[in-house]
């Protein structure tokens, strides 16, 4: 079995609003799969979907070879969930839920807890309520992480933690993936997706627009340059540059997009006296409009 | 270590298996039983407090009460099951179990029993509980389980400090018969607890469950008291819970009654669980 999770054009509508619509996905057996999309895009729903947790209103999707509505408990034993907005009854301390979540796993132990506690410098000792959200999302990702489950699924994981601590969390998720897990990565953070994913699923308004690697996403990842110089420059000097578009000279300012190697551009750009260059990079409502057009087919 | 980057050699792993169903139900009623675990002292302390006060207050009230009640129109003593009121154990009956206990426990009764199914969804924790290798069915089992057990936790602490009352005030109460009175509370609570969990199959918030509850409890209670004034209306106190609940102190425990409000509540709580299986968590 190469894949571990196969979605056969599931369809979930709530009433006349849409949730997703005919999503077909594969995710291959140990790789981190990236599940990009706005918010309202549909990650939550597909994976609501895949855990039971809302049940589709047509197609079909099995995970681990399992079909799963009809052997959800038994998909739910291999997995490891953290849900979007990570939430328990407020005066459970961290160690109380884990050691409850333990019980309802069937474990003697608390597996990896307490390492990675330790990791996410989490505190198990103080009432949920006492915590702050990236203290909660700390237990919410020890709770998903420490059965060792061979598929993780993660709901926008990082939010509410410190860089220091997204740090630590993408190295753990990729010692999973090490050790042979799959990781289901819902994020709407892009450069988190880059970082981390083997693939990228991009779910756009119910559907979904593309699955590709990551280093294919790059290729779509243009950059948008703005220059200012000393003095006046001239459009004749940047405008042989390859993979450039959209370049426009006004007076002392230079901008373009690149849609590839910047090594060029630079080369040229030092070539002049320069006081100030940005680069910036697309954001993802940004980014999807390279793979659709405004109608919504591929261009 | 690399953050991206292909899969490496895979450990040879067991495929964890999920618990057997006893294990998890027997892991949801200790949890909810450690999340009820005031209920016996703030439900139970304050319920028995009052029924303790009204056994106290019987040797001082009941000559007054006995003459008052010989002059109530028999139509009120009809329909509050009065058919005479000289003993505390009928005084605590008529004060406190013809309608406060049964209504504030069948109350209780409705929030224990959807606290871990529309409660637990509202919060926004349904969704970490049921990502476990947990049923659906569990659960409302569970759930009703613990309702079961902290029900009568609450009903002993009640039962417990009336007679201690009643004893102390030298009133020669009856711990047995104040049992059976007590103790008829518990079916039909628990026959609430089972429309509860029904309609926490269908509906997502607990408010709206325990509103529809509790305005079922209020009118079965009228449409039972209704009924034992008007011989036109009597037909329909066969829809009122309360008709089979009765009065244990003055008439003893109708077995057949208590079978029929717990077969209710079994019925109830089954079909609320298959429903609540094939609706979607909010």
């Amino acid at each position: 079995m190469d894949s571990v999770i196969e979605a056969e054009q599931l369809t979930k509508s709530y009433g006349k609003s849409r949730g997703i619509e005919d999503l077909t996905l594969s995710v291959r057996k140990g790789e981190i799969f990236g599940f990009l999309g706005p918010n309202g895009a549909g990650k939550t729903t597909t994976i609501r979907t895949l855990l039971d947790l809302l049940h589709p209103t047509s197609g079909s999707a099995t995970i681990f070879g399992l079909d799963s509505r009809r052997d959800s408990i038994a998909i739910r034993a291999r997995t490891g969930n953290l849900p979007g907005d990570f939430a328990f009854e407020d005066r459970v301390t961290g160690h109380q839920l884990l050691r409850l979540f333990a019980n309802l796993r069937g474990m003697s132990d608390l597996g990896s807890a307490a390492d990675l506690a330790d990791r996410f410098k989490a505190d198990l000792s103080k009432p949920l309520r006492e915590l702050s959200r990236g203290n909660r999302q700390k237990i919410g990702l020890i709770q998903a992480l420490f059965h060792e489950p061979d598929l993780l699924i993660l709901d926008e994981p990082t939010g509410g933690l410190d860089p220091l601590m997204q740090e630590e969390f993408l190295t753990v998720v990729a010692e999973h993936r090490d050790r042979g897990a799959t990781v289901f990565l819902s994020s709407h953070d892009l450069a988190e997706v880059e970082r981390i994913c083997d693939r990228v699923g991009i779910i756009r308004a119910g559907r979904l627009a593309a699955v590709e690697s990551v280093s294919e996403m790059r290729e779509h990842a243009y950059r948008d340059v703005v220059v200012r110089f000393a003095e006046p420059v001239s459009l004749a000097d940047f405008e042989a540059l390859p993979e450039i578009e959209q370049i426009v000279v006004s007076d002392d300012t230079l901008s373009f997009r690149s849609l590839g190697g910047l090594d060029a551009a630079i080369k040229a750009i030092a070539s002049h006296s320069v006081i100030d260059i940005e680069i910036k990079r697309p954001t993802l409502e940004e980014l999807f409009l390279t793979y659709y057009d405004g109608s919504g087919d591929r261009s | 270590m690399s953050l991206t980057g292909g899969s490496e050699t895979m450990r040879a792993k067991p495929v964890a298996q999920p618990p057997t169903a006893w294990h998890s139900l027997g892991t949801v009623v200790r949890s909810g039983l450690r999340s009820e675990r005031f209920a016996p002292l703030t439900w139970g302390l304050s319920l028995g407090a009052t029924c303790a006060l009204i056994a106290a207050m019987w040797p001082s009230v009941s000559g007054p009460i006995q003459k008052a009640i010989q002059s109530y129109p028999s139509g009120i003593k009809q329909a509050f099951g009065i058919t005479e009121l000289n003993s505390v154990e009928q005084y605590v009956d008529a004060e406190m179990l013809s309608l406060v206990v049964p209504l504030a426990m069948a109350y209780f009764a409705v929030r224990c029993s959807t606290r871990l199914i529309v409660g637990a969804e509202e919060r926004g924790y349904l969704d970490s509980l049921l990502s476990l290798p947990l049923s659906r069915r569990v659960l409302v089992a569970g759930s009703l389980i613990v309702t079961a057990i902290v029900l009568l936790e609450i009903l002993a602490v009640c039962w417990a400090m009336t007679w201690v009352a009643g004893t102390v005030a030298g009133t020669d109460i009856s711990a047995r018969i104040l049992a059976e009175g007590f103790g008829n509370v518990w079916p039909l609570s628990m026959a609430f607890a089972g429309l509860a969990i029904l309609l926490a199959g269908i509906l997502h918030h607990p408010s709206t469950v325990t509103a529809i509850a509790a305005g079922t409890l209020v009118a079965m209670y009228v449409v039972d008291l209704v009924g034992k004034i008007s011989p036109e209306l009597k037909p329909y106190r066969i829809v009122s819970a309360f008709k089979y609940y009765g009065s244990a102190v003055q008439n003893g425990i109708n077995l057949s009654h208590i079978l029929a409000l717990v077969a209710i509540s079994a019925v109830l709580s089954a079909v609320g669980a298959l429903l609540f299986d094939r609706r979607d968590i909010r």
